[in-house]
């Protein structure tokens, strides 16, 4: 449809896991959204909030983050850490009139190349419904 | 052992806020805002929050400097107060007064800025003065 | 204040005690140009120690001991004060072991104008101190607090935006904050905070400095006292306190056997959402 809002999606993905879904997620040719720019980081334990809110004022619509599952973190406990943060800072992001569903936390692990098409597809449209990032960060 | 707060005023401009400087053993360690100054009342700009870090800064002169040949030597403060007033009555009797621009500190005394801009206007016959407070 | 005068007079009188085996007292000296931080000894004048105005004495301890390694020190400390010192001490910033404390009660008054809960230093886990005066009760909460869960997620931005609008980026918030002792801060990274304009382009600033104030905020409100611009910064770190007790069930300040929990597994430390 011409003139319909596509997000930009920019997805922290973890060396180990998410990163590796998403890479034999184009191996098996499953279909994802174009609008989902990948950022390898070797752990999701390293996205810091500083580095979210850079991506927003980037220009980013939306903001993934996708690592290990639970236990299964290459670092033993990084993604716990990320498991704590990330919803903290979807609060904090609400109480500066950031609609925190912007901001999604997920577990995709390297076997996972169907959750991973599934959770990019999901979120783009979530994104597209809020619309684009400028109403709330400069408004 | 002696920790201890020295009132005075932020050198940076004219509002002259209140602040503590924390002495430790006779070393400068930080700065407060003082709480009770009936003009700043606890609260500093960056400037005043700043304020002790030229202190004992290592670019900061201690005599003054003669540049010759691309690098600075020592010098005595009539030799060098003799180049400047030499070079810029030079510089104005060549180029003229307006080639001259004056630039006073925040960090100097009233007196000492009007002096300054005395010297300007009255010997130099120019208006190019500044502070640094302005930039 | 009638209350803080019988406070004073029993204070001095301990600490004329304590100085005969500690190296010095840290506490508020008044003088005649104004009244601030001072190490006291053994022989001064004990009659200068004064409890107010309220300058934040942690980062003064934290600042001693790493100076005098093995010396013990006291400190007069409030109940802001003592969550403050509690929180830099999870964080290797003050040794408790060497810190004498000599807790004072805030005044119903102090407790109001502060905005405080617990305007009481709380010593049951603290190895060496002693309290002085009772518990008041706690302060009426600030007024913006409950007006800013009435406000919808749209209107939210421009209310910060309103506020942030004022900032002139004098770090004041992070330099008078006890638990801001990071030796490089995010806060002056260009990659995180555009440097250069004023005020800081929303929300960068302030976002990041919340989000790093969570789970070491003590609400002393320092922060709020020396913004030039009236910032109501505490409305902003006290939601964050609430989130942070109700998501992981952890309150900064209170207890010094609780272990920060962002840094912990979820085993140790789980998230409620």
């Amino acid at each position: 449809m011409a003139g319909e809002f596509e997000p930009k999606i920019i997805a922290f993905l973890c060396n180990w896991c998410s990163y590796a879904g998403a890479d034999n997620a184009g191996i098996a040719r499953l279909e994802s959204p174009p609008n989902v720019l990948p950022i390898r980081v070797m752990c999701s334990g390293r996205v810091s909030p500083e580095m979210v809110l850079r991506a927003f004022k980037a220009g980013a619509d939306g903001v993934l983050v996708l690592g290990c599952h639970i236990g299964d973190c290459h670092y033993i406990s990084g993604n716990h850490r990320t498991a704590k943060r990330i919803p903290l800072l979807r609060k904090l992001l609400a109480y500066f009139g950031i609609n925190p569903e912007r901001l999604r936390l997920d577990w995709v692990s390297s076997a996972e190349s169907t959750k991973f098409a599934k959770v990019t597809k999901e979120f783009v449209e979530t994104i597209r419904a809020l619309g684009p990032i400028e109403r709330e960060i400069k408004g | 052992m002696e920790y201890r707060n020295v009132l005075t005023v932020c050198p940076y401009c004219g509002a002259g806020c209140g602040l503590y400087i924390q002495v430790l053993d006779g070393e400068i360690v930080g700065v407060l805002p003082a709480k009770e100054h009936p003009v700043s009342r606890g609260k500093l700009c960056i400037k005043g929050w700043n304020a002790t870090a030229f202190v004992n800064h290592p670019d900061r002169l201690k005599k003054p400097l003669i540049r010759e040949g691309g690098s600075f030597r020592e010098a005595s403060w009539d030799e060098a107060l003799s180049l400047v007033a030499e070079k810029l009555i030079q510089i104005r009797d060549t180029y003229g007064p307006q080639a001259i621009g004056f630039l006073t500190s925040a960090k100097c005394t009233n007196e000492e800025n009007y002096l300054l801009q005395k010297l300007a206007r009255s010997f130099f016959k120019t208006n190019n003065v500044d502070h640094c407070a302005r930039l | 204040m009638a209350e803080n005068a019988e406070i004073l007079e029993a204070l001095r009188e301990h600490l004329a005690q304590k100085l005969k085996e500690l190296d010095g007292v840290i506490g508020l000296r008044r003088a005649v140009e104004g009244t601030a931080p001072y190490l006291f000894h053994l022989g001064d004048d004990l009659s200068q120690l004064a409890l107010e105005p309220r300058y934040p004495l942690g980062p003064i301890v934290s600042l001693l001991q790493k100076r005098y390694p093995q010396a013990r020190f006291g400190v007069v400390a409030r109940g802001c004060d003592l969550r403050a010192l509690v929180e830099m001490a999870k964080r290797n910033q003050v040794d408790p072991q060497r810190l004498y404390v000599f807790g004072v009660a805030c005044t119903g008054e102090e407790a109001e104008e502060c905005h405080c809960s617990d305007p009481f230093p709380h010593l049951e886990k603290w190895p060496q101190g002693t309290t002085f005066g009772q518990p008041a009760p706690a302060g009426s909460p600030h007024p913006l607090l409950a007006e800013y869960h009435k406000i919808p997620l749209e209107e939210r931005r421009a209310f910060w935006q309103k506020q942030f609008a004022k900032c002139i980026k004098c770090y004041g918030c992070r330099n008078i904050c006890p638990e801001c002792f990071c030796e490089s801060c995010a806060l002056e990274d260009p990659l995180w905070v555009e440097p250069g304009i004023l005020a800081p382009p929303f929300p960068a600033f302030h976002l990041i400095r919340a989000m790093h104030m969570a789970t070491r905020c003590v609400l002393c409100r320092q922060c709020e006292l020396t913004c030039p611009a009236h910032i109501p910064l505490t409305v902003l770190y006290e939601l964050i306190r609430q989130d942070v007790k109700e998501m992981l069930g952890y309150e900064p300040g209170a207890d010094l056997e609780a272990a920060p929990p962002l840094s912990l597994t979820l085993a140790d430390a789980a998230i409620r959402e």
